[in-house]
This record gives C-alpha cells, structure tokens and sequence, in this order.
C-alpha cells in the first residue's frame, strides 16, 4: 500500500526545505522536493546599479 | 540538543569540561568585558555570574535568511573560541545545526518552548514576511509569522540578529515582494534587541548574552533598537583609514596608487560616515579583518534599509532624505560636511595644480 510522507523542515542544510516522498513497500517510488522560502531576489535586483549586483546575490 | 551540555549547567563548567583553563576562561571574561566597553575592573563580576547563573536557554528561528548570522557563529577559525561560542548559548532549537529533522525537529521546538516557558532567549535570523499571509516563508507547513508569534510569547526576550531579522533587511528592499519586515514590527509585547550587520559580528551576540547574565538586563539600546556599546559610534570616527580622510588621501580608482597605500576609500562610495557599529574595532573572524580593512567601502550594512538607503554603493555619499552625511553630522554638531567638503576641495585643486595621473570617477 503505497504511503506518503512529509519531512519538512530539512535540518542541517542552509535554507529552508521540505521533501515528500511517496513509499510503496518500504521503497521510496516517488518524491517532491520543495523551498519553502521565497524572497524574490530577482524582481529586488531589477533597475538596480549593475555593480551592485554582487552584494544582493551573494545573500541567496 | 546535547545531553552533556544541558541548560543546568554553568558556562564556567561548560569550559572546564571541554578542557579549557580558567585562564582561558578569565581571558573570555576580559574580551566580553572589553566588547561592552566596560572598563577592566568588571571582569571579576562577569566571571562571578558565568560560574554562577545557569546557561541561557536559546531557540534559535530561521525565517527569510540566507544562514550568514549562522555562518558567522559557525565560522569562528579557531577551536576554542567556536567552543566558547557554542558553550556560552545552550542551543536547543537550530535547524541549520541540529540532529533531529521534519516533526522530530518542530516537536523539539514546542517541547523547549512548553519547558523553558518565561525563560528562554530568542534568537531570529532573517526577516518575516507578512504578505499574502505569510506564505513566503513556511516551516513544518506553519508560516514564520505564526511560529515566532507562538515562541515569542513564552520568551524573556528576543535578540534580532543580522538587518534582515532586525529591519526587514534585503527581503524587504524595494519593492519588498513578500512584505517582509523585522522583528521589532511584528511583536511589540517582548523587549527586542536588533544586532543588524550583515553578518552580525559574533562577538556582539555573545557580549549582548553576556551582559543579561551578568547584569540581568540587556544592553542600553539606541533609537535603533541596538546596543550602544556595539552602535554607539561611527565606523567612520574609529576607521584605521581616518587619518587619509582628513590629510585628503583618496582612493580615486580601484587599484590606484591611493588604493594600493590604504587610502580613504571615501570617494569609492564608502559609507562609514553614515555607519554606526563596531567594525573597526572588532572587524571579522576573529579579528582577522572587515570590509574596509581589505580595501572596499563600508556598505552601512548595519542601517536600517541600507539595501535602498545605502545604494548604489559605488556612488559617494547618496542624497538620502533626512539621513544624509550632512545631517548626521550637524546632529553630531562638527561640522564634517563643510569640512568634508573643503578637504576634497582643496585636495581636487591640489590634483590639478600637480595634473593628476588619474581622472575622477565622478
């Protein structure tokens, strides 16, 4: 009987993630991994001084 | 998180079971000391409340950081003082660090926050957004806000650490998609501690929990919400470059001569002027080095809205409404502007009287 399972948060890992994972048998047959965080680094960085660039990327 | 390092124990216990000295000890009570800006006849009474007082109990949240607060706490080089570190916060919730994982981790969280209830510090790394209800940023399928809601409630107090968590930082520069803010904006029933900086330099989180174990309060603050023995006086006013500043030594070009002799780096956009922290003095890594240190411009990372307040970096002095150099300095009442003013003045003639081998950026 094919079972679903969550684990979210993900510890250890810089960021936030969570996976589920679909398990039929004691086999894992399918999984889905998500952010759970979103900050939208990119529509910050438009219209921006290009040189500026570095210091908001080096943040993801 | 750890058994042997429970919250019962001392952080002068911690020390002498991971095999540190007293003198290693006494010598941890003096850099705290000095950090505070106190003078040296405190250490004794730091050193009596670090071999008395239990350790304080610390959650540590992550919401919408990119782990660099954590980074720096993690990063310190040298053994003993990641030690020291880790033994003076009793960690019991970090997900960048901790074993447990999914339901075991947030169980871990409730379960600290149900023992340690009107006890345990807070720390928040990364700001919380609150748009669309919060949904850019969920752990465990709860949203940031509703977590630090719940936690922060049974908290003694919360410390802000890195701009992000203290102001919103760079989730929250314009356009700030997800609407996100610092800690201080969401709770407002619990005494708050911003120690923006990006990262924050490690030695002030633990001088700031220093400072509430031995005096049992936390640090003065400033209009900021930040401790003044960290924020009190400006980059600018302590820089190792100052002096280039008031001969009218500037760097005009990366990699000029003015560059490679340490000049001010002022005309490069600097923005130590408008910088309150501690930098020059503590710098990175264990004292290894800071921005301007290494030769770039201080960003005014430690300001509120630095991100759009403080840009574009490259651009010297930003007319920036009500938080210009000019006003600063008037408030401080020296007269920097015009003096600021008279010495590039007098330097640019210098330059053309001499015809100056390099042309200026603006």
């Amino acid at each position: 009987m094919a079972k679903k399972i969550a684990i979210d948060p993900i510890t250890r890992i810089e960021g936030h993630l969570r996976i589920e994972a679909q398990v039929d048998g004691g086999r894992v047959v399918d999984a889905w991994a998500a952010s759970t965080m979103f900050r939208g680094i990119e529509i910050i960085l438009k219209g921006r001084d290009p040189r500026d660039a570095w210091a908001f990327a080096q943040r993801i | 998180m750890n058994e042997k390092r429970g919250p019962t124990e001392t952080v002068y216990q911690s020390f002498r079971k991971r095999g540190l000295s007293r003198r290693d000890f006494l010598r941890f009570c003096t850099i705290m000391s000095a950090t505070l800006a106190l003078p040296s006849s405190f250490v004794p009474r730091i050193a009596e409340a670090l071999e008395k007082k239990e350790k304080p109990v610390l959650l540590w949240l992550e919401y919408q950081d990119c782990a660099g607060n954590t980074e720096a706490l993690l990063r310190a080089s040298s053994p003993t003082v990641k030690e020291i570190v880790l033994d003076v916060l009793a960690l019991e919730y970090h997900e960048t660090v901790m074993a447990a994982a999914g339901h075991q981790a947030e169980k871990a969280l409730q379960d600290a926050v149900e023992k340690y209830r009107g006890r345990y510090l807070v720390v928040v790394e990364g700001s919380i957004p609150l748009k669309d209800d919060g949904v850019y940023c969920c752990i465990g399928g709860r949203s940031a806000k509703d977590i630090l809601k719940e936690v922060a409630e049974g908290a003694a107090a919360i410390l802000a650490v890195g701009t992000c968590a203290a102001y919103g930082g760079i989730p929250a520069a314009s356009p700030n998609p997800t609407g996100a803010v610092g800690v201080s904006t969401l709770i407002k029933d619990k005494p708050v501690v911003n120690l923006p900086g990006c990262p924050v330099n490690v030695e002030n989180i633990t001088a700031t929990l220093v400072h509430f174990l031995t005096f049992g309060t936390l640090p003065a603050l400033d209009s900021h919400g930040r401790p003044l023995f960290a924020y009190g006086k400006r980059i600018h006013d302590n820089c190792e470059r100052r002096a280039h500043f008031d001969a009218g030594q500037f760097v005009r070009q990366w990699g000029d001569e003015g560059h490679r002799l340490g000049w001010c780096l002022y005309e490069m956009g600097c923005k130590g002027p408008e910088t309150f922290k501690n930098c020059p003095r503590i710098k990175y890594n264990e004292g290894t080095s800071w921005p301007v240190g290494a030769g770039h411009g201080c960003i005014g990372c430690a300001e509120p809205n630095f991100w759009d307040k403080m840009s574009p970096f490259y651009k010297r002095l930003p007319r920036v409404p009500g938080f210009g150099v000019e006003s600063t300095a008037d408030k401080i009442g020296a007269g920097l502007a015009v003096a600021t003013g008279a010495a590039i003045l007098a330097h640019g003639v210098g330059r053309l009287v001499t015809g100056g081998k390099t042309k200026r950026e603006e």
